[in-house]
């Protein structure tokens, strides 16, 4: 990461009348006529509301708000940029740190990041930070003549590096690399570069469109992307390593391998992971029916088992392609889901019927082998346990059924085990995530990883973190040869 | 003959034997699936719950009252609507914590229907029902390890 000094404030508005400033509401789509499309939900501030929101910016001394984030973006430098209507500057401040802002600006979980450590947030609402990096990120993109064109990519070093995964770490890692003068060579398995956020993500929650210019935007700068590349069959990691050139590699293949709940009738017609779900629907494009005839069942009842932003994703995408009724089930309470507030709003608002402390224990099928409903139990929450959470514990004899014609699974995914199958050199802990040091590096020499192949699902942008200090690793390695 | 009948005519070093022997076939059926297991991951659970019944093993062959004194955690009840995974064949780490959580809930049942049989003698009665209790500890902490990670529902 670079190095900050104090900004320049631009911020005209007296200290105390900032508190008066409420904090600007994210436009979106109106909830009915979205829950029939899928474009995008939030629309975005206007050039004058972002102005607004960053003069509610009280310019700490110590900006908390920068420890809040995984990689570290001068929030406040960025924001005092903003005051100035200095829209592109406060890009180019962004992108020192962070190499996907749109993204970011979209996915990323700032009220438990940034936002919640944000000073202003201790007496009032926070300064809505997610939502000023997507704003100069749109502008960015949407103003490409005000960028700046002075190249960031340092002199060749000759030395190439392989990134596997296009998902968050892999890009963030490439980004890192090539300025740092490297060859970097991208290999996706998929026909489309993104990783999860491509095939995991809905175009209402992230547009691919966004996704496409930030990969464009490293292309630019020289990074090389090879997709329908699948490291461990097409070709392995030794021989990448040994006869293609390659001084170093960095894994960043995602946790893309979907868990199931292992209860009956889970292999009926109609019970779908979240991972083939969404892959069908976001990547193999099933929600552009019927341009795009990607087999997808479309629902009367469709429930989704799971409390995170994929079961939130799962419901929402059910809901716009026809479920009259899509149903979250979730075992525990509202107050625990790890979804993201804004996600749960808004598909409640959307028409999603939410369902805590059930669980379903058995799939039920009918003549021709198709799910028809779910039976499932009450759950009632128990003492707290050591760590202060109150585990859910099923009460006997609650058993009832609900309708669902389509059941999406959505309880988290774990590492895809092919790297670790075909390179045994390179050490996996007991849930089959890669085992690193703290700045990426495996059992293997010259081979690095980060992101959920290392940590199990997280979000993008610790993704990105662990990607950035990765590269760093890398930077050094090639530098001194040193494994120790 | 009931296992009830059977134990009812044994001393006590020889009930203590009997549950050691149930100890052992759990630490040969960890060790033969660990053996057997191709993914890394599921081998290296199986060692672990091998090193579990092993130290129990232990704890059993120095039966010390003290202790089992603890009283079991609440059983969440995660594994008991799981399906049980067939032993014959690869099993991966989610199907090993089900299959041993699975296992411990069955033997602590076979403990507490003993102890509610010897009802009426006290030092049988206690052992038992600490027996049960220790194994409710254990499916406790698979359950939780299974929750943890295999129920994120992220």
């Amino acid at each position: 990461m670079t190095k900050r000094t104090k900004p320049t404030s631009h911020n005209v508005v007296p200290m105390k009348a900032r508190f008066a400033i409420p904090r600007q509401d994210m436009p979106e789509q109106n909830p009915t006529k979205r829950a029939g499309n899928f474009l995008e939900v939030n629309l975005g501030l206007t050039a004058d509301q972002a102005v607004i929101e960053a003069q509610r910016c009280i310019e700490c001394g110590n900006p908390t708000c920068m420890e809040g984030c995984p990689v570290s973006i001068k929030i406040p430098d960025f924001i005092q940029l903003i005051c100035n209507r200095d829209f592109a500057k406060a890009a180019a401040k962004i992108k020192e740190d962070n190499s996907l802002p749109a993204v970011c600006g979209r996915v990323c979980p700032q009220e438990t990041q940034c936002e919640e450590v944000c000073v202003v947030g201790k007496r009032f609402e926070p300064v809505a930070i997610g939502r000023l990096e997507r704003f100069v990120a749109d502008y960015e993109r949407l103003h490409p003549e005000e960028m700046s064109t002075e190249s960031v990519v340092a002199e060749s070093t000759g030395k190439n590096v392989a990134i596997v995964g296009s998902g968050p770490a892999g890009l963030a890692t490439a980004a890192d690399l090539i300025k740092a003068g490297h060859a970097v060579t991208v290999f996706e398995a998929l026909h489309e570069f993104g990783g999860v956020l491509v095939y995991g993500i809905p175009e209402f929650r992230l547009p691919k469109e966004i996704l496409r210019k930030e990969v464009a935007a490293l292309e630019s700068l020289g990074v090389k992307f090879i997709k329908n590349f699948i490291v461990g069959r097409t070709q392995t990691v030794h021989e990448l390593l040994n006869e293609e050139g390659f001084d170093a590699m960095f894994l960043g293949l995602g946790a893309g391998l979907p868990r199931f709940m292992n209860i009956p009738g889970e292999n009926l017609n109609g019970v779908y992971s979240a991972n083939e779900f969404l892959t069908r629907s976001n990547l193999m494009r099933g929600y552009e029916f019927p341009d795009y005839d990607t087999p997808l069942y479309r629902a009367e009842h469709a429930i989704t088992v799971g409390g995170g932003n994929t079961a939130m994703d799962a419901v929402r995408t059910s809901k716009r392609l026809g479920a009259n009724h899509a149903t979250i089930v979730y075992r525990r309470s509202e107050e625990e889901m790890p979804a993201r507030n804004e996600e749960i709003h808004h598909a409640k608002d959307e028409g999603v019927h939410v369902m805590t402390l059930i669980n379903p224990i058995e799939f039920i099928g009918d003549e021709n082998g198709f799910v028809k409903s779910a039976r499932c139990l009450k759950m009632a929450l128990g003492e707290p346990d050591d760590s202060g959470r109150r585990r859910p514990i099923p009460i006997e004899g609650s058993e009832f059924e609900i309708p669902a014609d389509m059941v999406v699974i959505a309880v988290g995914n774990g590492s895809n085990p092919l790297i670790s199958q075909t390179t045994p050199e390179i050490s996996t802990n007991k849930w089959g995530n890669v085992v690193t040091d703290e700045i990426g590096r495996t059992s293997m020499k010259g081979v690095f990883a980060g992101g959920d192949i290392v940590t199990g699902g997280a979000t993008v942008i610790l993704a990105m973190g662990a990607g950035r200090a990765a590269a760093e690793g890398i930077n050094e390695y090639l530098k001194t040869g040193e494994w120790v | 003959m009931a296992l009830s009948d059977i134990i009812k005519n044994m001393s006590f070093d020889e009930i203590i034997k009997l549950c050691c022997d149930q100890e052992q076939e759990a630490v040969n059926l960890y060790t033969e699936l660990r053996n057997r297991a191709t993914d890394d991951a599921a081998k290296l659970k199986f060692q672990e719950l091998v090193d579990m019944e092993t130290q129990h093993l232990v704890n059993l062959q120095t039966f010390e009252i003290e202790k089992y004194m603890d009283l079991p955690p609440a059983n969440l009840k995660v594994t008991d609507y799981l399906t049980e995974p067939s032993k014959d064949r690869n099993l991966t780490t989610q199907e090993a914590l089900i299959l041993a959580a699975k296992r411990e809930d069955k033997t602590a049942k076979l403990y507490q229907d003993l102890a509610h049989f010897f009802k009426d003698n006290v030092e049988l009665n206690t052992f038992f029902q600490m027996m049960a209790d220790e194994e409710l500890r254990h499916k406790h902490d698979l359950e939780t390890e299974y929750e943890d990670e295999f129920l994120q529902e992220g």
